[in-house]
């Protein structure tokens, strides 16, 4: 009986000694990505099973693009294909463009390789690699909070954009052709040399589904 | 009752609609209809009347027999139908809306308030002005006829929603989102059609765009009553919109975070405990809340910053919920404002920028300026006449002169010093609050009177007579200079010089020790020509020798003090009443009686006659001071100055209004007694010229009144680094940043500013 009570007050307080299940400002703040600063590593299996790192890439640029097939925001992009009219602009260049999923399992958008496959080819993405990011581990480093977000990587490792896929938020694939995309944009300043004009903006889309 | 027009009559959607197996049918008709699942057409005679035959299996007890017992139940299911039945709702993914009137009918030369109300799923939310770290603002297109214009939506405080890591502000249940629109006196048409957009993300983990259309029409009366039907839904919308904050909020930037400083508060208030919102996105972090301090300036606090920001934007928003649910919204213009406006750099401008020797500068030219105010000329004609008597004693002349510079710069720092005791003790006061008060202006009046009377020679200032030699040393001795460098600076106070805005705003923010030494440079430039007469030779010999045609010419000095006296009683009686000024033009006379009695006392042969005078003299004299002391409470502050047709008196809540909805306004910060504030509205803000360019542009035109004590005036003044008037704030249609105008205006300048915008 006292070994009980012992026992439940012990994980009473180890439960309360651990706070909430995820920090809230643990994506934000404590996230290690700062335009300006180097982008952080990760290594991730992409939907073929093979092993890819931020590390494989270095000297040359690197988009990333969060994404989450179930979003309206991300199939407003799909849909009118912007997405993958950006996507094959980009590796036509020889930038590499990786698509991450953070949904964690359960959650909205969340695939497993075989899913993931399925989608891309529906889509017909010309990505580079499409990464599986279900612990959330590298979107929290990022500090990605919705879909659409994306980040540019220039060839020395050193993250040069943050922000939306374009200027203006909504859901209406109309808005595409009146908005200033920033990728394009940012890839083709860095292409000439010059600083990236608009190097962070809000993103805007559906949350990002991390585990609760 | 006026006919509908017709619109389509459609059964058999509305048979869809609703699903009941034991239904054998719906009969009804409607007068309005469906045509698809998001466009809905529907006006106030809108009537449904239904039928709804349904079964029910009876199974009879007797195995023989089987019959099938038809129950046939009639209902008849009148909708909601009030007189002008109500507008159907549009039922979207997780969300019912429909547009709504406040009132039945659409009054001409009123306000009407439309809204949109919103009936969310459970758990499903939509969202706020700032939807926080993601989703899309709801937003509403109104399509009306032309003339009536509608205002933005007028957002209620939201809730904070928190998903994971992700915050945001928006709102869920049954909500309304106030719309207001104008209808002209001059709206003939016997209704108002009112066609509406809307476009919103509703949420709840996963998120779903959703748009609507709506059509209404409202009929055209005289008087409306309340809709009863959402007068709950407006009312709770209204007690949840953010009210304008009676205390001012002040943002700076500060690296990784951004200070926020609450002056004015209640003592009672407790904004630690308060829920903050962001109006403004991307500039603090959503997901933090600041943490308040109480600190003598106020109540400060930290507030991370947004990952987003970049610079601080011309206006910072905030608001503010505290346990009552009473929300109330600060809104912080940066000086990052205030120095963005035109290219060329406004005297009076940039507050920040300013350090302590180009304020001196600033000051010391502006007493300069100031000997040529219209309010100094006058006194300037007292230290004339002190000058030329001394003319001939050039030591004589430099002792006039150095106590008549310690006269102006010790009441100028005795005024400092009152204006910052009282401003530390927690009064909104600003430069030039000497003659908000009733008192001191009826006060100098009836100092200068007497001054001017002394001129005229109806008695003698000083109190000494024995011949003409002696009349010629009056205004001679230090306590004499000393007391004119008083006079003259209690006069020069209302006029406020160009260059001087700037550096008396600065320096009231400063600590004591500099405010205080810019005002002795102001008391150094006022005094500079005096002092100047005695320190250069050249000057001294330019002043033409005494003679006997000092005593005309001091006669005729007495007119522009009796010129001051009438602007003053002018004040006056724009700070009281006529009656008020009668009161004063009283205790003038008596004033007039007294000193006459006083000079004439002298020349009295018998000395019981001069006893009585002396009695009748001292009576006199305590009844002009008494007249205005005990005057009868000024009547309203204010609202008579207004003799502008086109001017609206300006308040917080109506500019916030103004600018809210779009318009471009300018706004004038004027009082009675400011002289340049008067000359700039006769040669400037009252021509043509200008008149036109504000209406051309749609401008509206705010004249805020600071005559007497006005502490929502004394802040927004302080906004703009000021404490005195004149201010003129020029800002551009849509909200973009303001422009301050210079100080002295000109028709052409203004005119300008305006076509510019």
């Amino acid at each position: 009986m006292k070994a009980k009570l012992l026992a439940t007050a012990l994980t009473f307080v180890a439960l309360t000694g651990c706070g909430p299940g995820v920090d809230i400002d643990a994506v934000a703040a404590a996230a290690a990505a700062k335009v300006g600063e180097p982008a952080p590593p990760f290594t991730l299996v992409d939907s073929t099973g093979q092993t890819r790192s931020l590390a494989d890439f270095t000297g040359k640029t690197v988009v990333l693009e969060w994404t989450n097939h179930g979003c309206p925001f991300v199939k407003k992009h799909y849909g009118a294909e912007n997405m993958q009219a950006q996507q094959r602009a980009a590796t036509a260049d020889g930038v590499v463009w990786l698509t991450i999923n953070s949904s964690a399992p359960g959650q909205q958008g969340h695939v497993d390789g075989a899913g993931a496959e399925r989608v891309r080819s529906d889509a017909k993405a010309a990505q580079t690699a499409y990464l599986l990011d279900p612990q959330g581990t590298t979107g929290r480093a990022y500090g990605a909070i919705t879909t659409p977000h994306m980040y540019v990587i220039d060839p020395d490792g050193v993250l040069r954009y943050a922000g939306a896929i374009d200027s203006i938020p909504s859901a209406d694939p109309a808005d595409i052709a009146k908005a200033t995309q920033y990728v394009p944009q940012a890839l083709a300043e860095l292409a000439a040399g010059k600083p990236v004009s608009v190097a962070v903006t809000r993103p805007y889309g559906c949350s990002v589904k991390y585990a609760n | 009752m006026r006919a509908a027009e017709r619109r389509s009559r459609d059964f058999a959607a509305q048979f869809l609609y609703e699903f009941n197996p034991r239904a054998a049918g719906y009969v009804g008709c409607t007068n309005g209809g469906y045509a698809d699942d998001v466009h809905l057409r529907f006006s106030d005679r809108d009537r449904s009347v239904f039928l709804n035959l349904s079964y029910a299996w009876q199974p009879e007890p007797d195995p023989m027999i089987r019959p099938l017992v038809l129950l046939i139940l009639l209902t008849a299911l009148l909708a909601p139908a009030t007189c002008g039945a109500g507008s159907p709702p549009v039922q979207t993914d997780h969300l019912r809306s429909r547009l709504v009137a406040e009132a039945t009918a659409a009054v001409p030369g009123s306000r009407l308030t439309l809204g949109l109300l919103l009936e969310h799923d459970p758990h499903w939310h939509t969202y706020w002005r700032n939807p926080g770290d993601s989703g899309l603002p709801t937003e509403l297109d109104l399509t009306l006829p032309d003339g009536i214009k509608a205002e933005p939506i007028a957002w209620p405080h939201p809730q904070r929603f928190e998903l994971a890591d992700i915050v945001n502000f928006g709102y869920g249940e049954r909500r309304l989102l106030p719309v207001s629109i104008m209808i002209p006196a001059d709206y003939a048409a016997p209704s108002l059609p009112v066609r509406a957009a809307a476009r919103w993300l509703i949420c709840e983990v996963e998120c779903i765009p959703g748009k609507a259309e709506y059509v209404f029409e409202l009929p055209v009366a005289p008087t409306a009553d309340v809709d009863s039907r959402w007068a709950d839904d407006f009312a709770a919308a209204r007690a949840d919109l953010p009210r304008a904050a009676a205390a001012t909020l002040a943002v700076a930037d500060a690296t990784d975070a951004i200070t926020l400083t609450l002056s004015g508060l209640d003592a009672a208030a407790a904004p630690a405990q308060w829920q903050w919102f962001p109006e403004t996105p991307e500039v603090v972090a959503n997901s933090a809340q600041p943490q308040w301090q109480r600190t003598d300036a106020g109540w400060q606090a930290r507030w991370r910053k947004s990952e987003y920001f970049t610079a601080l934007p011309a206006e910072v928003a905030l608001v503010a919920v505290d346990g009552d649910g009473t929300a109330t919204r600060f809104a912080a213009v940066t000086a990052a404002d205030a120095a963005a406006t035109a290219a060329t750099p406004l005297p009076g401008a940039a507050v920040e920028t300013l350090s302590l020797l180009p304020a001196l500068l600033f000051a010391f030219i502006g007493g300069l300026v100031l000997n040529l105010m219209p309010c100094v000329f006058p006194v300037l004609s007292i230290k004339a006449m002190g000058a030329l008597a001394s003319a001939d004693d050039r030591a004589e002349l430099r002792r006039h002169g150095g106590w008549y510079t310690l006269g102006v710069i010790a009441t100028f720092l005795l005024l400092a010093g009152v204006l910052l005791a009282l401003r530390a003790g927690g009064e909104q006061l600003g430069w030039g609050f000497q003659l908000q008060e009733p008192r001191f202006v009826a006060g100098v009046a009836l100092l200068l009177f007497a001054m001017a009377l002394s001129f005229s020679g109806v008695w003698e200032f000083g109190g000494r007579l024995a011949g003409a030699g002696q009349r010629l040393t009056e205004g001679h001795g230090a306590r004499a200079s000393f007391f004119t460098g008083a006079l003259a600076v209690v006069v020069a106070s209302p006029c406020t010089a160009p260059f001087m805005g700037t550096a008396l705003g600065w320096a009231l923010a400063q600590p004591p020790a500099a405010a205080l030494a810019v005002f002795a440079a102001l008391g150094l430039g006022l005094a500079a020509p005096m002092l100047l007469l005695g320190i250069v030779p050249a000057l001294a010999r330019a002043l033409p020798r005494p003679g006997p045609w000092m005593d005309g010419f001091r006669q005729l000095l007495a007119f522009p003090l009796y010129l001051t006296v009438v602007w003053l009683l002018w004040v006056y009686g724009e700070q009281t009443s006529p009656l008020g000024m009668a009161w004063l033009l009283a205790a003038l006379t008596a004033l007039a009686f007294a000193l006459w009695l006083l000079g004439r006392r002298p020349a009295m042969r018998s000395p019981r006659l001069r006893a009585g005078a002396a009695v009748v003299a001292a009576a006199a004299l305590v009844l002009a001071l008494a007249l205005p002391l005990s005057a009868p409470t000024p009547a309203a502050a204010g609202a008579r100055s207004m003799s502008d047709a086109n001017a609206e008196p300006w308040s917080e809540q109506r500019l916030a209004e103004l600018r809210a909805a779009g318009r471009p306004v300018l706004v004038n910060m004027t009082a009675a007694w400011c002289i340049t504030c008067l000359a700039n509205e006769r040669i400037a803000l009252s021509t043509d010229t200008v008149r036109e360019a504000l209406a051309a542009h749609d401008v509206a035109y705010l004249k805020g009144d600071w005559t007497r004590h006005d502490e929502a005036i004394t802040r927004y003044l302080e906004r703009y680094g000021r404490n005195g008037v004149p201010l003129y704030v020029l800002y551009p249609p849509g909200g973009g940043a303001p422009r301050v105008l210079p100080q002295l205006l000109t028709a052409d300048g203004v005119a300008e500013a305006i076509r510019s915008m």
